[in-house]
Formats: C-alpha cells, sequence, structure tokens
C-alpha cells in the first residue's frame, strides 16, 4: 500500500540514505520472485492481528537480498510466504514465474525440493546423520544423485575437511550451519533462504558463514534472500528491505552499517 | 502437586488414553475371567437348585471316587423304593435312571458342542415335575420326551421320531412331549432326555435298578433328620444326603473344575496382559519424563522438593490407574461376554446365568490396575527428581544417567540367572503343582525382565541389521527410520519387549502344540496296526457290540474293542484301566516294549495287567510288582504287572485282559474299536462296508488311520486357536505400546520433521519414516519372542520327554508370526504416520 509507506518515510525523523527508495521498487526485469499485494491476517474478531498488510515486491535473480524490521513488523512472515511455507491471505507470489500461493501439497513439496533451499537460525541439521550425509540430504530425498562436481566444490567452499565424517553433535555451531549452507545450496535451489543465519553464532563464526553466502551469490550466481535483525549481517546483502508494520517502509541498495543503524532509527522514531 | 499431575493427564488426553488403555485391557481381561466364572458357578447353582428343589432326600450308590469315564454306577435295587416309602416321615419317594448317550434326527447326531446328552426315566410321581409345553410324559416303551432346545433345534414335536443310541445301540422311538427343565428350554448345550424306567433300565443294562431315588418328606419333618432316618434303614454302600447337599456337591463339583482350571487359565492370560501394559506404563512415563524435564526444572526452581516432584507424577500414575482399573472392570463384563464367545465359537457351550459383579471382583481389579501403574511409573518418577532445577533454563538439558545405569548388565544377568534358577526348581523341585506352576511362571517373568533389560544393548545392531533392506527399499526414509530405531535404544527395546512378551506365550505354545501334534502321529503310527479307528463322535462311549458288527464285515481281518474305565490306585491316583482281547489285540496293536514282550498277552488273565511307562513311574511299580485299585463300584483288584510298554498318547494307563476287565467290570464300556483290513482290501470301500454295517448306530464314526490322526491333529488345533484368542490381547496391548511410543517420538522429533519436509521430503515419506520405524519394533519384538518362546519350549519339552511332547519347532507358524508382527507395526503405525505427515512445517522449524 503506498499512501501507507509513504507516511511511514524517514523524512520524519533521521534522514534516510538516498539510495533508499520509499516503497518498493516492482516491475523489474530478470525478477526471480514477484510477490503482489501479499497480506497476511491472523485469528479473527478481536484477535485479528494484521501481519503483512499489502506487499509488493520483486527479487531480482543473482542478488544478495536482506529483509529487515523490527520485531513484530512482519519480516518472517514475508520470507515465508516468499518460499512457500506459509500462505497468504491474499496476493500472488511467483517464483521463476510459476504462481506457487495455490499449489497444492504435491506440487509445494516438488518446489522445496527444485526451487527452494532453506538455512534456519537453529541450524535444524539431523542428528543421525553425519555431515556429508546432511548436506546430501535433499538430494537423497528427492531421489537424485547430484552433480558430484558441485557437491564436491561446495564442500570445498565450506571448507569443513575432515569434519565431513562427523555428526552434528561433534561440530561447532558454525560448522554446523556451514553444512546447513551447503546443504541448502546442494540442490541448487532457484533461491535460498536464510532465516536468520547468524542469529545463534558468536560474531567470529557469524561472519563465516555470511561470507559463505556472499560467496555463492558471487562466485555461483545464487539468488538470496535473508531476513535478520542483525546490522553488521545485512551490510553483506546488495539490497536492504526494511519491513514495519506489515508494509515495507524503505528499499534500499548496498549500506554501510551506520547507514542501516540511522534507517532502523528513523524507523523506530517515526 | 495434585493439582499439577491432573493438569498434565487432561492436557495430554491421547498420551493418557493410550497409557491407560495398556492396563486397562490387563485389568478388564482379569475382571471378565471372575465375572464370567461367577456366572458360570451361578448358572449350575441355580440349575442344581432348581433341580433339587422340593426333593428333600436323595438316595444314590455310594462310591469310592468320582471322575470320568467310571461307566454307569451299579446302582439302586429297584425295590429299595418300597423300603424307603416304609420310613417314618417320608411323604413320597421315587426311583429313576439316568445315562448318557445321544440322540440322531434323519440319521444325523444332534451336537451338544462336547456337553452330555442326558437320560432320565420320567416318574408319574416325580416330586417337582418338570413342565410340559406340548403333549405328555412318555408313557410306553418307545416313547420319550425332549427338552425345549432339541425340539426347537431340530423343529421336533409330539409324534415326531428319532433315533436314541446308548450302549445298547441304536433305537427308533416317538416323541411324546416337549418340556422346560428348571424354567430353562436348554442346559448349556446338555440335552435332556425322558424315557420310560423300563427302556431306561434296558438300555443302560439297568434291570431291576435304579440310578437315583429321591424323597420327599412329609409337612414338618427336617429334611436332615428324614435323612439320618433313611440312613439307618439302608445298607452301607448307599449315599443318602439331603436335597440341598446334593445339589451343592453337584455345584461344587463343577465350580472346583472352573476353580482349578478354567478361572487359573484365563487369570493367567489376564496377568501376561498386566505384564505387557506394567512395561508399557514403564516406558511410557520414562519417555514423558525425559520431555519434560523442563516442566520439572522449572518445577524445582520454583521451590518444589524432589519428594513433591516424584509425588506429582506417581499422582499422575495414580489417577490413571484408578481412570483404568474402573474402566477395565466394566470392560471386563464385555471380556466375559467375549471369552463366552470364544469358548462357544470352539465348541464348549457353558451355562451361566445374568450379570455378577462380586466385591471381590471389583476390589481386584482395583487393586491390579492402580497398584501396577503406580509401581510402573516409580522408577521414571525417581528418575524426574534428579533433574537439576538449571536445567529449566538450558536449552536441551540431559537428563543424569540413573545412578544404577553402569550395573544393568550385571542387573540383567542376576535376574535372568535368578528367573532361571525359579523356572528350574519349579520344574524339579517339589512341592504341589499349583505352587509349582507359580514359581515357573514368575521366574518366566523375570527371564522377560531380564531380556528386556539386555534387550536396550543389542537392538541397535538388530536394528541396524533390520533396517538395512528398508533402507534398500527407500534410501530417504529407510535410512531415517533406521537411524531413529537406534536412537534411544532402551526405548526401542522395552517397546519391543511389550510384543516380545505377548509373542513368546504364543510361540511357546505353538511349539508345544506341534510336539504334542507329532508325537501323537509318531506314536500312532509306531502302535497302531490298524486301518480304521471306530469312536464316537460326542466324546462318549459305543455300543459294546460294534466289534462284533465290525468283524462281520466283508474284508475285515480283526475288530478289536479298547474298553476304558477310571479306577482308583492304591496311592489314590485315578488311573484308567484298559480291557482289550489280548490274543486279537496282536494283530491290530504292536506295543511298545519297555520291559516284558508280546507273549505276556497271553498269560494276562484275571489279574494280570501292563502298565505304560509314566504310569507304572507315577505308581511306582515295575515287571513284578502289583497295583491295588478299586472301581467306582467299589471293587477291588490286586493286579499283578506283568510288562511295561511306551504309550504316552493312546494306551495311558494299566491294560488288562478281557477277562481281567470283566472281573473288575460290570459291564463294558467301549472307548473305541481298532479295525484292520485283510490284506489287498480297498480301504475306501472297506470303509463304506463298515458304516454301513453301523449304520443303526449313528454315533459310531469309522475313521481310517489317517482320518483318526488328522482330527485329533484338529482337536489340537482348535485348542490352539481358542488360545491364540486369548494371547490376542496382549499383542493388541503391545501395539498400543508402540503406537504410544512412536507418538511420543514423533513429538520430539518435531523439529526434524519440520526440517526435512521443508527440504523436500513429501507426507508420504514422512509416514513412510514412521511406518519403518515401527516395523523395524515390532520385528525386533517378534525375534526376542520367537527366541524365549522356543527356549522355554525347550526347556519344557526336555522336562516333559518321556509325557509324550516332543521338541519340534513349527517353521512356518514362526514365519506366520513374523508376518503379523510387521502387519502389527503397519497398524501401530499409522495414527503417528498421519500425526508426522501432518505436522506443519513452519510451527516445526520454530518449535523447540
Amino acid at each position: 500500500m503506498s499512501d501507507n509507506a509513504e507516511s511511514l518515510t524517514v523524512r520524519q525523523g533521521a534522514a534516510a540514505p538516498t539510495t533508499c527508495e520509499a516503497g518498493t521498487t516492482v516491475g523489474l526485469s530478470d525478477a526471480v520472485v514477484e510477490a503482489r499485494d501479499v497480506r497476511r491476517d491472523y485469528g479473527q474478531g478481536d484477535a485479528l492481528v494484521r501481519a503483512l498488510v499489502g506487499v509488493d515486491i520483486d527479487l531480482q535473480r543473482g542478488a544478495f537480498t536482506a529483509i529487515m524490521g523490527p520485531s513484530g513488523s512482519g519480516k518472517s512472515t514475508l520470507m515465508h510466504i516468499l518460499a512457500g511455507l506459509d500462505r497468504p491471505t491474499s496476493g500472488t507470489v511467483r517464483i521463476d514465474g510459476q504462481e506457487i500461493t495455490t499449489l497444492k501439497e504435491r506440487a509445494l513439496t516438488q518446489l522445496r525440493r527444485d526451487k527452494v533451499g532453506f538455512i534456519f537460525q537453529t541450524f535444524n541439521l539431523l542428528p543421525t546423520l553425519t555431515a556429508a550425509e546432511n548436506i546430501m540430504l535433499p538430494l537423497t530425498i528427492a531421489g537424485r544423485k547430484g552433480d558430484r562436481d558441485w557437491i564436491d566444490e561446495l564442500v570445498r567452499t565450506v571448507e569443513l575437511g575432515d569434519r565431513l565424517t562427523h555428526k552434528p553433535a561433534e561440530l561447532s555451531g558454525g560448522q554446523q550451519q556451514r553444512v546447513a549452507v551447503a546443504r541448502a545450496l546442494a540442490s541448487r535451489p532457484t533461491v535460498l533462504f536464510a532465516d536468520e543465519p547468524t542469529g545463534n553464532l558468536d560474531s567470529r563464526t557469524g561472519e563465516e558463514v555470511l561470507r559463505l553466502l556472499r560467496h555463492s551469490r558471487e562466485a555461483l550466481g545464487q539468488t538470496v534472500v535473508m531476513v535478520t535483525h542483525d546490522a553488521h549481517a545485512a551490510t553483506f546483502a546488495d539490497r536492504i528491505v526494511f519491513l514495519k508494520d506489515g508494509a515495507i517502509a524503505h528499499d534500499c541498495g548496498r549500506l554501510g552499517r551506520d547507514e542501516i543503524y540511522d534507517v532502523i532509527k528513523s524507523l523506530e522514531d517515526a | 502437586m495434585v493439582r499439577i499431575a491432573w493438569r498434565s493427564l487432561i492436557s495430554h488426553k491421547l498420551r493418557t488414553i493410550l497409557t491407560t488403555l495398556a492396563i486397562l485391557l490387563g485389568v478388564a481381561m482379569i475382571s471378565g475371567t471372575y465375572v464370567l466364572t461367577d456366572q458360570i458357578d451361578r448358572g449350575f447353582k441355580e440349575i442344581f437348585t432348581d433341580a433339587y428343589k422340593g426333593t428333600d432326600v436323595t438316595i444314590t450308590r455310594e462310591s469310592p471316587f468320582s471322575g470320568q469315564l467310571t461307566g454307569a454306577a451299579e446302582g439302586l435295587p429297584q425295590d429299595m423304593v418300597d423300603q424307603v416309602r416304609a420310613v417314618d416321615g417320608v411323604a413320597e419317594a421315587f426311583g429313576y435312571v439316568s445315562g448318557m448317550g445321544a440322540v440322531a434326527v434323519d440319521g444325523e447326531v444332534v451336537e451338544t458342542g462336547g456337553a452330555p446328552t442326558l437320560f432320565y426315566s420320567y416318574s408319574p410321581t416325580e416330586i417337582a415335575p418338570p413342565q410340559y409345553v406340548e403333549g405328555h410324559p412318555p408313557e410306553r416303551p418307545g416313547e420319550v420326551a425332549v427338552i425345549q432346545k432339541l425340539a426347537q433345534d431340530k423343529d421336533l414335536g409330539p409324534g415326531s421320531g428319532i433315533t436314541v443310541v446308548t450302549d445298547a445301540g441304536g433305537q427308533e422311538v416317538t416323541v411324546s412331549g416337549v418340556f422346560t427343565f428348571a424354567a430353562q428350554s436348554s442346559l448349556g448345550g446338555s440335552l435332556l432326555i425322558h424315557t420310560t424306567l423300563v427302556d431306561a433300565q434296558q438300555w443302560f443294562d439297568m434291570e431291576g435298578r435304579l440310578s437315583e431315588i429321591d424323597v420327599k418328606a412329609e409337612a414338618g419333618v427336617p429334611a436332615e433328620d428324614l435323612a439320618k432316618r433313611i440312613r439307618a434303614e439302608l445298607p452301607a454302600n448307599t449315599d443318602v444326603k439331603t436335597g440341598a447337599e446334593a445339589a451343592a456337591d453337584q455345584t461344587k463339583a463343577l465350580s472346583d473344575a472352573i476353580g482349578t482350571f478354567l478361572r487359573p487359565v484365563l487369570l493367567s492370560f489376564g496377568g501376561i496382559a498386566v505384564l505387557v501394559g506394567a512395561f508399557i506404563i514403564f516406558n511410557a512415563f520414562s519417555m514423558t519424563v525425559v520431555q519434560r524435564r523442563r516442566e520439572f526444572a522449572m518445577l524445582r526452581a520454583l521451590g518444589a522438593s524432589r519428594a513433591q516432584v516424584l509425588w506429582s507424577i506417581t499422582g499422575e500414575a495414580f489417577f490413571m490407574g484408578v481412570l483404568a482399573s474402573v474402566l477395565g472392570l466394566f470392560a471386563g463384563l464385555g471380556v466375559a461376554a467375549g471369552v463366552n464367545q470364544v469358548f462357544q465359537a470352539a465348541g464348549f457351550d457353558i451355562p451361566r446365568s445374568g450379570l455378577v459383579l462380586q466385591a471381590r471382583t471389583v476390589v481386584l481389579a482395583l487393586a491390579v490396575g492402580i497398584v501396577v501403574t503406580v509401581l510402573s511409573a516409580v522408577v521414571p518418577a525417581m528418575r524426574a527428581t534428579r533433574v537439576p532445577p538449571i536445567a529449566a533454563l538450558q536449552e536441551g538439558a540431559e537428563l543424569p544417567p540413573s545412578r544404577f545405569s553402569r550395573f544393568m548388565p550385571a542387573l540383567a544377568v542376576v535376574v535372568a540367572i535368578l528367573g532361571a534358577a525359579l523356572i528350574a526348581t519349579g520344574m524339579y523341585g517339589p512341592g504341589s503343582t499349583l505352587v509349582r506352576l507359580g514359581t515357573i511362571a514368575f521366574g518366566a517373568v523375570l527371564v522377560f525382565v531380564a531380556v528386556a533389560i539386555a534387550s536396550r544393548y543389542f537392538v541397535g545392531p538388530l536394528a541396524a541389521w533390520l533396517g538395512w533392506p528398508l533402507q534398500k527399499v527407500s534410501p530417504v526414509s529407510g535410512r531415517l527410520a533406521r537411524d531413529n530405531s537406534r536412537r534411544n535404544p532402551g526405548r526401542t527395546a522395552l517397546t519391543a519387549a511389550a510384543l516380545m512378551i505377548g509373542l513368546a506365550v504364543v510361540v511357546f505354545v505353538a511349539v508345544l502344540a506341534q510336539g504334542l501334534k507329532s508325537s501323537f502321529i509318531d506314536s500312532y503310527d509306531r502302535t497302531v496296526r490298524g486301518d480304521f479307528v471306530i469312536g464316537s463322535s460326542n466324546f462318549m462311549t459305543i455300543p459294546s457290540d460294534t466289534a462284533a458288527r465290525v468283524q462281520a464285515v466283508q474284508g475285515i481281518e480283526a475288530a478289536v474293542s479298547l474298553d476304558a474305565q477310571q479306577v482308583q490306585a492304591g496311592n489314590g491316583s485315578l488311573q484308567v484301566v484298559f480291557g482289550l482281547d489280548a490274543t486279537a489285540i496282536r494283530r491290530v496293536w504292536s506295543f511298545d516294549w519297555f520291559s516284558g514282550d508280546d507273549e505276556v498277552l497271553a498269560r494276562l488273565g484275571t489279574d494280570g495287567a501292563i502298565v505304560e511307562e509314566q504310569v507304572a513311574d507315577a505308581l511306582g511299580v515295575e515287571r513284578g510288582g502289583t497295583i491295588a485299585v478299586t472301581t467306582a463300584e467299589g471293587r477291588t483288584a490286586e493286579l499283578k504287572v506283568l510288562g511295561v510298554y511306551r504309550d504316552p498318547m493312546m494306551l495311558t494307563g494299566i491294560t488288562v485282559g478281557s477277562a481281567g476287565y470283566e472281573a473288575l467290570f460290570p459291564r463294558p464300556q467301549v472307548l473305541m474299536v481298532v479295525a484292520k483290513a485283510q490284506p489287498g482290501a480297498d480301504i475306501a470301500s472297506t470303509k463304506r462296508a463298515v458304516e454301513t454295517a453301523l449304520e443303526s448306530t449313528p454315533t459310531a464314526e469309522v475313521q481310517t488311520s489317517e482320518e483318526y490322526k488328522e482330527s485329533t491333529v484338529d482337536l489340537v488345533n482348535q485348542l490352539l486357536t481358542m488360545v491364540y484368542g486369548l494371547l490376542a490381547l496382549s499383542v493388541i496391548i503391545s501395539l498400543f505400546g508402540i503406537v504410544n511410543t512412536l507418538i511420543l517420538a514423533v513429538f520430539e522429533r518435531t523439529r526434524e520433521i519440520g526440517l526435512v519436509r521443508a527440504i523436500g521430503m513429501s507426507r508420504g515419506q514422512v509416514r513412510a519414516t514412521v511406518r519403518f520405524e515401527s516395523i523395524i519394533t515390532s520385528i525386533i519384538g517378534a525375534i526376542m519372542g520367537i527366541v524365549v518362546g522356543v527356549l522355554f519350549a525347550w526347556v519344557v519339552t526336555t522336562r516333559f520327554a518321556g509325557q509324550g511332547i516332543t521338541f519340534s519347532v513349527p517353521g512356518v507358524q514362526l514365519v506366520v508370526f513374523l508376518v503379523l508382527a510387521v502387519v502389527v507395526g503397519v497398524i501401530a503405525a499409522i495414527l503417528p504416520a498421519r500425526r508426522a505427515a501432518r505436522i506443519d512445517i513452519l510451527q516445526a522449524i520454530h518449535y523447540e
């Protein structure tokens, strides 16, 4: 909703960086994810919560996009809807031109196998499988052999080396999350969604994971969408989308840490 | 704390229901047993009380003992009635003759499901005459009256022609009337037939004699006094009782049969079910305590003492026990009806009265349910008290390992040794049968516990091995299932152990039955040289002229009667005396001599006997010794043992020649006739010829050796089916255990399931994972059950090898059990698998 977004622009508070647009840019060429007028309500009657009040967003192929916003802004909801984990109350989402909000269970499963990769805050590795087996899991689930060279390259990239045969319990948090990244990339998804990937890591291991994500975008051309509230993490992104009260407040290009703080501050003041 | 326990139960409805069901079914089986046996008790009591209503005194011939196969007692002289009438205070006295036989309608013997067909002579002066609903009592020879059930079933009425079959053969008679007895249209499965006194005396070889005299006292004369007066007048070999005593004695005889056989047998099935339930409750509480460790830590952090945590959990178990017992008590009424159905299906029709719920049943059901549930929960509850309060603040805090965990392997060994020692004591040690059986059962329970404790150490490798083919079939689901079942070996082990118990007993029984069948066939083939066995189709005897009639058939070389009656031996034990033609028997029978040889048969005379090895052992005699026997009629003899033979299946008793038998028993009582065809005669056509010769005795059933063996094997199978039916309950309970474990496991792994779904696992694959885990668990249980069951059977058959049960493993059946276990696994997985597949991915990945 553009008028709503307008009212939330930064001019009322601290100055926003010039690279930011009020609202968001849609109609990009080569958009891999296109969301239109996405709304999501929870509950009903008095308990009705409008998590998303009408979001339009396009995500460019090969771009690393960060979604930021205060708690309750709807950033996680938006990501879940974009990834097909949740259905919007109304609105449409296309991935690679395919409408996903109306997909049946079977087709959604297929979508997860082919087009979407996930990284979770809490790693979510299967404790009974080794690191290598966890990486291969999406391919095994889909009953595919996978591209051996690609897997080898991934394994090299995540720098696990001799720890590949270890169970998750024997790995550090950073190592576990790197396994999760490799797992998400194993099936070469169209879009990689990361939900607070550094949330459970200390700053040094968090940095390693972020570099890895950045690397996947640089070297492998991977489209990455990351939800985070960590300003440092967002500096790795090409584009930062700020949400507030269920709508996009700002849509910015690459920002430094201080600029991000400014935007956040402007949102809080608003 | 009580409120916390209650709330916890309420908020975990499914878990509560499943765990409660596990103990509920066992309680139901136990209370059902009491309800059913009480109903049967009262049913018989009502029948006998009614039968003796108005009868103040009964007079019968005294018998030194009572048992089966005793034949008609010699009875009382007919003129004793007049003697009794003359006694002061007697208002009325009448005598009658009773006996057992069969009825055939249109040439077909009426099946009674093993119950007897009873004949009574009708007396016009009867004290409590039966109610005639149609026609009139038999007045002339050749007339009979039948009980209403028979008339209804076979569409009979006054004027219908039927055949009655007794020891005297088949007789064509006419129905004169239809009656009800003691207000019952039937007596369980038994049939009642009224005849005239003359007919009954002729059919049952009782000319001039009576089976019983019933007396009615004059008004104001107490029955006890009258009985005393009559007793003083009559010879010593008569038994004079009041009607109430007679009713009580007859009820007691049947009640004892129920009390010493039916009730313990059913209770042991209930006990097995409760044991399985206890395993499941223990497992369920162990699992939930682990899951709820943070809740307990929180309670502790808020200041709850360890005792309070303990009380909270045992309180929960107590509520559960109360719920399960109360519901189980009522479900027991259903079980009573169900077990009765099983009996009926197997051909045992038992009379029973309406609902009987004694206080004893209620108390016992509640006690068993509550005590077992609380005891099973105590050990897991103790573990819960060891959760430190700090765990409330820690993510994924582990439950501290039990202090005793490192002693577990040693404990398993100790319990196993103790169990084995108890079993050995029970089998070889002294004591009454009941004490010994109890010792063996307790030993078996300990062995089960030991195997359950030990199994956690081999469940891992076993699951890996079993999961391997599944993983080949389905790389992801198979692999995950394989890993999951090895993750908590203790949990998988306990879940499987619950199934093990039921299956071990099933396998044990199956192996014993197989041994019984194969040694019967073996024994038959070794001893019987005849081609035909003619026996009774309704477990009764056959007419005494059967052998002669078969002998006359073209193509028959020899036909020999085997008579049998019970006697009391010198040491008080009841034994069967077989009588046979010692010369003719050699043509149809070959004795497996232990000492002596065929030559002794010719020297049996009137007081010579040959004895089966086991019986000789039990009586403590050998060749050259003597056995003192007393018949039901009170005749005694000293039999000289001329030889000892081995025959654990057929002639298991004391065998005498015809002369010896006649000296002991006033009349023959033919158990079977063994006949041999002439060399070269066609078996099938000879059989038809024998059947034609015996047409007038429809109860005589002609079977070839093969058919006879088959029908005996069928009988064992029938019994086996009944036992399986009763054991099915335990298997069903263990199925609930698997469901419970899987649901808790799915709940624990919510996040993992969400994850694999998020990265592309289909619902079908998730379901398959749960199903495979279930199958792995159930096959482990089946394997343990088969191993333990076969082991038990081996031990028992080794002990009782001499009594004719060999150790023989029914391979095909074991495979069937394994397949059954897979089916149980698949069924148990349905609900948990559905739950797992329905897990919402979004919620799951944010789930802690």
